[in-house]
């Protein structure tokens, strides 16, 4: 403004004979301190605080509101269907069933989730899980930003580091249908308790992190002893790039707690995910986890297994297609002698949509024959539709 | 035994180097500039991806947890991706309010702030176009930044940063003038963009840019919206079409085919196209493909 002004002034002055350019010198020197008078107002005016007195809003947390919802159809009844159970690892009328339960519509849930730092020191993450009748803090931990030697500390309730999926939430899943190895041993929730996390990350370039977690093992189906603390979990991954758009994911875990007998239950697993990434939003990922338990009862121990293993293609932006299997491997313990335990697998299939980042519609369908239902083996046949949204200030997913 | 510890300490000294991470090639290229020798310097995100969709690959967490310096873009374009890579690094260094942390979009004058701010909008950035670099001029600005954050972190080599930055901002404006020279041929051009990516450019060297492939920020072409581009560009007698190295080509060759347009491809960081390797190679590259 200032320099334009002048400068035509300049300008024009060359047009001036010599008497007129005194005058004209005066005038510019006269704008020159009226501008000089204006710039300092607005000066003045905009390092003025003009915030509401005692207003907080600028420390308001991130706040998202992430919905999930579907459309079932399953050719077994309602009724029979929240009876099932999975020979050697759910007794009938245990099954937990939160999600996709019913035929027809479905609300999963409503969840809450808030994150924010506290102060230079912690930051904070909470995630409460509302259900139609129900509300669940799913997740509320504090976790460090900036300690010393590359370690790093977590306490609260909070999701386990065991495995893969385990500390991933339902809405990042690749398939709404959680590993039948996680039900099974772990049920819906998968390991989430109380306790204690640190993690320390190697100093090498190549990825290394080890973690070891304190828990109260409040987790019945493989532990439940919460006389005190009892469940202690260990894990080592490690990540190599093996070409710039190749890469290699891969982690042992192992949780060793007290069952509900207060014997001992081991937990081991191994998981790998591979990677390729083919453009900007197209990828090929190949995420597998082998779970083996030893369940001492005391006079008996059961020792079981399972795996799954998901093939997922990420075409562009929008459309997603993906496979899975589960299966069962080993399953050493009281089966009943008059059903057939074998072969306890079940297929998945998935197609995605997403219009934006923060909605999807995914349809998935899956045989499964790893139920029995009535006493009998039961195989279901299942398909879903679900919507899910995060709206808000939801942050991105980790890896 | 004494002889070995001194020349180790010795060898410490004189290699002694910060570790600069850079989310972005181009972010990196003027580190190392300002830099030189003292600093070690290496990039998060590949330019040959969308800069707002980088897979947070655990690799990248071994390079930022012994990172001394973290230079971001910032204004939301690492919104997506770095913060659960900040999370996990576990290096108090480098997190946002540590001496270690440097947020280059708090040093530049952002344009196309939007008026409200909603996702009905598409992914918009309330900050403003985070795509400042596309602007040579703005590299002044960051080499300035850089060196002053470098000696707040290095200050024995105080002076080294300095210097450099002086020698470095000398060359950039005898750069900058032969740009601007050639740019003036370039003068009321008018385009069409894929993404708002290269806004900063255009303003800077007065070429209009009429519409984006992309009906909202980050929503995928829609047949009307692209039927609309066609008509638009007939209209206007527009007849460029920018194209980034990343998005999808087919749509801009569609409407290209339809309205006798050139598709240009354009980096839209240091090294995203093969010869884009160096700042004035990315510079230049730009100029000449919109040029000519």
């Amino acid at each position: 403004m200032k320099k334009t002004l002048s400068l035509s002034l300049l300008l024009s002055s060359l047009l001036y004979s010599d008497s007129e350019l005194s005058e004209i010198k005066e005038r510019l020197q006269q704008q020159d301190i009226k501008i000089q008078a204006l710039e300092k107002v607005a000066q003045e005016r905009s390092s003025v605080n003009q915030s509401a007195s005692f207003s907080q809003n600028a420390y308001l947390p991130d706040m998202a509101l992430i919905l999930n919802m579907s459309a079932v159809s399953r050719d077994v009844k309602n009724s029979e269907y929240e009876t099932y159970s999975i020979p050697g690892f759910i007794q009938t009328g245990d099954a937990a069933i939160p999600f996709n339960k019913e035929r027809g519509f479905n609300l999963n849930y409503a969840e809450f989730a808030i994150r924010s730092s506290v102060d230079p020191y912690f930051e904070v993450f909470a995630n409460f899980h509302l259900h139609p009748n129900e509300f669940e803090i799913g997740e509320a931990f504090v976790q460090t930003r900036a300690l010393p030697y590359a370690l790093f500390l977590k306490a609260g309730k909070f999701k386990s580091s065991f495995g893969r999926i385990n500390s991933k939430h339902q809405h990042s899943w690749n398939f709404d249908m959680q590993p039948v190895i996680y039900e099974a041993l772990f049920g819906p929730d998968a390991i989430s308790d109380p306790g204690v996390q640190l993690q320390y990350l190697f100093p090498t370039d190549t990825y290394i992190m080890a973690g070891v977690e304190a828990m109260q093992g409040s987790n019945e189906r493989s532990f439940g002893d919460t006389e005190e603390n009892n469940l202690y979990i260990g894990y080592l991954k490690s990540s190599v790039d093996i070409t710039d758009e190749f890469s290699f994911l891969g982690g042992l875990s192992i949780a060793h707690g007290k069952n509900t007998t207060a014997n001992t239950t081991d937990v081991y697993g191994a998981d790998i995910t591979l990677r390729q990434q083919l453009d900007s939003y197209s990828s090929l990922v190949l995420q597998a986890e082998y779970l083996d338990r030893n369940k001492d009862l005391g006079d008996t121990t059961d020792k079981q297994a399972g795996l799954y293993a998901e093939l997922v293609y990420k075409v562009n932006k929008n459309y997603s297609a993906g496979v899975r299997y589960d299966a069962i491997t080993k399953n050493e313990t009281n089966l009943s002698p008059d059903i057939d335990c074998d072969n306890l697998q079940r297929y998945g299939a998935m197609l995605e949509y997403k219009p934006f980042e923060f909605s999807r519609l995914r349809l998935q369908y899956s045989y499964d024959q790893t139920k029995i239902i009535n006493g009998e083996r039961r195989d279901i046949n299942e398909v879903i539709l679900s919507l899910n949204i995060a709206a808000g200030a939801h942050g991105a997913h980790s890896y | 035994m004494k002889s070995f510890l001194l020349i180790m300490l010795l060898a410490s000294l004189g290699f002694a180097s910060v570790k600069v991470e850079a989310t972005y090639a181009s972010l990196g290229a003027i580190a190392k500039k300002v830099g030189g020798d003292l600093v070690s310097v290496h990039v998060l995100a590949s330019s040959q991806y969308d800069p707002h969709f980088i897979v947070p690959k655990p690799s990248l967490l071994s390079k930022l947890r012994r990172a001394d310096l973290l230079i971001i873009n910032g204004g939301g374009l690492e919104l997506g991706w770095l913060p659960p890579l900040m999370r996990s690094a576990n290096n108090g260094k480098i997190q946002v309010g540590a001496e270690g942390f440097l947020d280059i979009s708090h040093f530049v004058a952002m344009i196309d702030k939007p008026n409200s701010v909603s996702r009905a909008f598409g992914d918009i950035h309330a900050e403003g176009n985070p795509h400042y670099i596309l602007d040579p001029y703005n590299v002044l600005i960051i080499a300035k930044a850089v060196a002053q954050k470098l000696s707040q972190l290095d200050s024995q080599n105080m002076q080294t940063y300095k210097k450099n930055l002086a020698n470095f901002t000398r060359e950039w404006h005898i750069y900058l003038k032969d740009l601007d020279k050639n740019m003036l041929t370039c003068k009321d051009k008018k385009v069409i963009q894929y993404h708002e990516l290269f806004n900063y450019f255009l303003k800077r060297y007065g070429i209009k840019s009429y519409a984006t492939i992309e009906p909202l920020p980050g929503i995928s072409p829609s047949s009307k919206h692209t039927l609309k581009l066609i008509n638009l560009m007939r209209e206007q007698k527009i007849d460029m079409i920018l194209q980034d190295v990343y998005h999808e080509k087919k749509t801009a060759h569609f409407i290209a085919s339809k309205t006798d347009a050139k598709v240009k491809i354009i980096p839209h960081d240091v090294g995203a196209a093969k010869g884009s390797e160096t700042l004035e190679d990315f510079y230049n590259m730009i100029a000449q493909r919109i040029c000519h």
